[in-house]
């Protein structure tokens, strides 16, 4: 009885003392809410240093950007795109059997690879000395320019005189979450905000109903990296990519609940404005103008969403061009959205196809039958893409850019120094091959060239900054002036390397 | 103490000289009462005591910065004469008349005197710190060369394609990029550290610090000092200057490696392609006219902005606005009167979804620097588009999804335009693919991607 006295006494006196410390916070903070104010927005506005800014945004007022974090921006010099469609092909397809042709890999099929090329090299899985592993695909000269394109793709070489080849683009990740993260956000460790996410950040985005940054995904997964590869890193959030899925809400939760109607959710949604605005009008504090732009934004998104991912709409004769299959999650949905988007105004989408990892270990991962049927699946959609924003006018506002994490060993995988099931090749970041197509991109261009197996480059290497250097700069940023201030340093997607390559620019 | 005194000369100078002017005018205001004598006199005496100051702070420098006596021998003795020309006149002017020197001559006319006097010296002071091509660097190359002034040619390195192999090295690669970026210093009217770049003897002669060349661009003085932080005080050219780009340090530097050659071509000396490729003339599109246009007041795109249309600086380094009527799909031909406060400034229109009719086109002819225009997906026929034609920067129409159904031979008489997209509207898809010889594309569209046997074959 005296042990529940004794414990009750004690909550009082912790109540009585924590009233106490509430009352008197309360007290001091009412008594100076002038000076405190003051305090407040003199911190908020020495956190308003205009180098902290990119060059684009120091021009806009701090709260103005703020209570509109989207609203659009000159950036550096004229950009030649305004938009960028980026297809992730997650797992890293095999180069050597899409665009980078090696003869000479095919007289030197099955025997052992040489040990000057594996000394000191890392791979993902090859044990042992592997053996070299010719080309499982056909190749010809495509198109006026000539560049190669394998049987692989028999759509996409229709367009090929439209695109520019990236064929000695270099990594130094061979694991897909690094690599992807290295690919997407130029540091293949976390925290870093994504190209998309620096996009919108310098840009803003020109339709108010609709994200900037949006990212559609295929293939059954997400990416290994996780969504840290459309991530916002360090800049504020809502830069980061908004995912929509192909099938469903596009959007979680951006339905009413049964039994709201649209006014009632306007009304709802207006009192909590007003709520927030005599705060704003109080504590002076932006980020609750934020909240109040974010809550109408939601409201509009909730009709232009569902209206713009909505393929069903399109003539049969498009929808037939991509190949779509409405309903089902499908590249060739997300192709046609992203072209949808893009003519929607929207600045960055972001494309993830899952399933390229062909490592020979099972039937879906070889690269003689599975490739060929992720190839089938991405090549009518990609090419229709192509054709579809060029016949619109908007091919040359956009950029679209397609790769990988890293490429694939010109060495057949020997997966526990054994022979595989189905042929394969491993992760390879030595060399592999991108490409860029759309505004301000030289067509036909091919840059780079690897050595006669395929394994490294030997001319004109770029590496994943490089590739950054180049989108950033077609979206009209000099990547080294683009950055933004974060534990104390500037940072920028491209860190301290990065050259534009200027060989496949118009 | 000295050093700093004589670094306040460039300020003091300014003394004698206001005081001067003053003079002048005041003997302009007093042209017909002739009262103010008094006046004159003070002010003449203030500018002998200001001058007197100046001609001591200045020897100061001249002593403390380690000028030579031939470079400042008349500034100097210049400024002197000016400060007892002061004295002189103080003395003749003020009622006691102490002295009487050049009898005849009337005031005006010797103050007019002494502001030559003070105005000559001032420029010779001005050449000293400047140097002495300072006032006409920044004139055109015409009239500098009616001054008789030689020309470094300034020009940027441009090859092209069909021509670069055929490039002398040295004579139209070399020293084209030094004449832009280091000889504004190195030549012989402004030696800076010793080092003439303008011509082969001098770059092979080297600067104060010795040879700039070398065999391997590594140890070379010249590629070093371009490759130096900018923070460094040995980074050259210096801050502030035009700084060469990365591909021409590349090319210099590749220039060496192949053992910095003065004669022979590109081909010749076997350097790569891909070392010009950025000199190449870009083809690129043009997102505004090349043009200045004054900058659009702050007012007037709030303003239209408050309306729903966005209006876009299309970059930091222009005024040119890029104008969006995305988010304002009920856009009406009456709307269009809100966009006349910027039509100079709009390079790109975006009309596309909205809902204009036939008569924009004689409003649009208002927007001089039109170079964009889109009126996709709207219920234009086109009736009268031909107003557009002499709009001098327009080089894209996007016409697809609209109505349009003029015969397209129109758009041959339109001056710059390059390309017409005219997919999904009323035209004839079989018309021409091109017009004018090829240099204005129309794009029908209309792509198909027919089905293939393998588009169902799954492994």
């Amino acid at each position: 009885m005296k042990h529940h006295t004794d414990i009750v006494n004690r909550l009082l006196r912790e109540k009585l003392e924590r009233e106490t410390q509430a009352k008197t916070r309360r007290h001091f903070i009412k008594s100076c809410a002038q000076g405190m104010g003051g305090l407040a927005l003199s911190s908020i506005f020495m956190g308003c240093d205009p180098l902290q800014k990119p060059k684009a945004i120091a021009q806009n007022s701090f709260t103005e950007r703020d209570l509109n974090p989207l609203a659009t921006l000159a950036p550096h010099y004229g950009p030649k795109v305004k938009s960028v469609i980026y297809l992730h092909m997650a797992g890293a397809p095999s180069q050597l059997e899409m665009f980078d042709y090696k003869p000479q890999l095919q007289k030197y099929h099955g025997q052992d690879c040489p040990q000057s090329l594996l000394e000191g090299k890392k791979f993902a899985f090859i044990k042992g000395t592997p053996k070299l592993m010719g080309p499982q695909a056909e190749f010809k000269q495509e198109g006026e320019s000539g560049n190669w394109v394998s049987n692989f793709l028999p759509h996409f070489k229709k367009v090929v005189d439209e695109v520019a080849f990236l064929k000695a683009v270099h990594t130094d990740q061979f694991n897909h979450g690094p690599a992807q993260l290295f690919m997407h956000t130029g540091s293949p460790r976390l925290g870093r905000p994504s190209i998309g996410a620096w996009a919108t950040y310098g840009l803003g985005s020109e339709n108010q109903n609709l994200p900037g940054f949006v990212v559609l995904t295929s293939g059954g997964n997400t990416p290994d990296a996780g969504k840290s590869v459309w991530g916002s890193g360090f800049l504020p959030s809502v830069y980061q990519g908004v995912q929509c899925r192909s099938k469903g809400d596009p959007v979680l939760y951006i339905e009413d609940p049964d039994g709201i109607s649209r006014n009632l959710k306007k009304s709802t949604i207006d009192a909590i404005n007003k709520i927030n605005k005599e705060e704003y009008a109080k504590y002076a504090d932006p980020e609750i103008l934020a909240r109040i732009n974010q809550y109408e934004m939601a409201y509009r998104m909730q009709i232009a969403v569902p209206e713009v991912m909505n393929i069903n709409n399109e003539p049969e004769h498009i929808k037939q061009m991509y190949g779509v299959e409405p309903g089902k999650e499908s590249f060739a949905n997300n192709c046609l959205l992203a072209r949808k988007l893009v003519e929607d105004g929207v600045r960055f989408v972001q494309l993830f196809d899952w399933g390229w990892d062909t490592h020979g270990n099972v039937r879906e991962g070889s690269i003689d039958l599975g490739l060929r049927n992720k190839c089938r699946e991405i090549d009518r959609p990609m090419t229709a893409l192509i054709m579809d924003l060029k016949q619109r006018g908007l091919l040359e506002d956009t950029l679209i850019v397609w790769g990988g994490e890293f490429g694939r060993t010109p060495m057949q995988e020997n997966r526990g120094n054994k022979e595989m099931a189905y042929k394969g090749r491993d992760h390879h970041g030595d060399a592999f091959t991108m490409w860029m197509a759309g505004g301000g991109i030289k067509k036909g261009a091919s840059q780079g060239a690897t050595d006669d197996i395929g394994f490294s480059g030997i001319e004109g290497r770029v590496s994943v900054h490089d590739v950054h250097a180049t989108i950033l700069h077609l979206l009209g940023f000099n990547h080294e002036e683009f950055t933004f201030d974060f534990q104390g340093r500037p940072f920028r997607l491209t860190d301290v390397e990065g050259e534009i390559i200027k060989e496949i620019l118009a | 103490m000295q050093q700093l005194l004589g670094r306040l000369h460039p300020l003091i100078v300014h003394l004698p000289i206001g005081f001067l002017i003053l003079v002048l005018l005041l003997q302009w205001y007093d042209r017909k009462a002739n009262e103010w004598h008094k006046v004159i006199a003070i002010v003449y005496f203030w500018a002998g005591i200001t001058a007197v100051l100046a001609c001591i702070t200045g020897y100061l420098q001249y002593q403390g910065e380690g000028y030579s006596y031939d470079s400042v021998k008349w500034h100097l003795w210049l400024g002197i004469i000016t400060a007892v020309f002061c004295f002189a006149m103080y003395l003749k002017i003020s009622p006691k008349k102490t002295v009487s020197f050049l009898v005849k001559a009337p005031i005006s006319i010797l103050s007019v005197i002494a502001f030559v006097l003070i105005s000559f010296t001032g420029h010779q002071g001005g050449n000293i710190t400047h140097g002495e091509a300072y006032l006409i660097e920044p004139l055109p190359n015409s009239v500098k060369s009616l001054l008789g002034f030689e020309i470094i040619e300034e020009k940027e390195l441009a090859l092209t394609e069909e021509n670069w192999e055929d490039a002398l090295v040295y004579e139209e690669v070399i020293q084209p990029i030094l004449n832009s970026k280091c000889v504004s210093c190195h030549n012989p009217k402004k030696d800076k550290g010793a080092l003439l770049l303008h011509s082969k003897e001098g770059i092979l002669k080297g600067g104060e610090s010795g040879a700039v060349l070398a065999s391997h661009s590594k140890e070379s003085e010249l590629y070093a000092r371009m490759v130096l932080p900018m923070e460094d005080d040995d980074h050259m050219p210096p801050e502030g200057k035009k700084q060469p780009s990365k591909e021409e340090i590349k090319l210099i530097s590749a220039w060496m490696d192949a053992g910095h050659p003065f004669e022979g071509t590109v081909k010749e000396i076997g350097l790569k392609k891909d070392l010009f490729i950025s000199f190449f003339p870009s083809t690129s599109y043009k997102s505004h006219p090349e043009l200045e246009v004054p900058e659009a007041s702050q007012d007037s795109i709030k303003s239209i902005e408050k309306y729903g249309i966005y209006l876009d600086p299309i970059s930091e380094s222009t005024h040119f606005l890029s104008v969006s009527c995305i988010n304002k799909p009920n856009f009406k031909d009456d709307d269009f009167d809100k966009l006349r406060p910027v039509r100079e400034q709009i390079a790109q229109l975006d009309l596309g979804g909205t809902q204009v009719t036939d008569a924009i086109f004689e409003k649009l002819t208002q927007f001089p620097n039109l170079s964009t225009l889109k009126l996709d997906n709207t219920g234009l026929t086109g009736n009268g588009i031909d107003a557009l034609k002499n709009l001098e920067y327009l080089h894209t129409i996007n016409l697809s999804g609209s109505l349009f159904d003029q015969p397209v031979d129109i758009f041959s008489s339109f001056k710059s335009l390059e390309k017409v997209y005219l997919f999904k509207t009323k035209v004839d898809k079989k018309g021409p693919k091109s017009l004018k010889d090829g240099q204005l594309i129309l794009d029908y569209g209309g792509y198909e991607l027919p089905p293939i046997p393998s588009d169902s074959i799954i492994y």
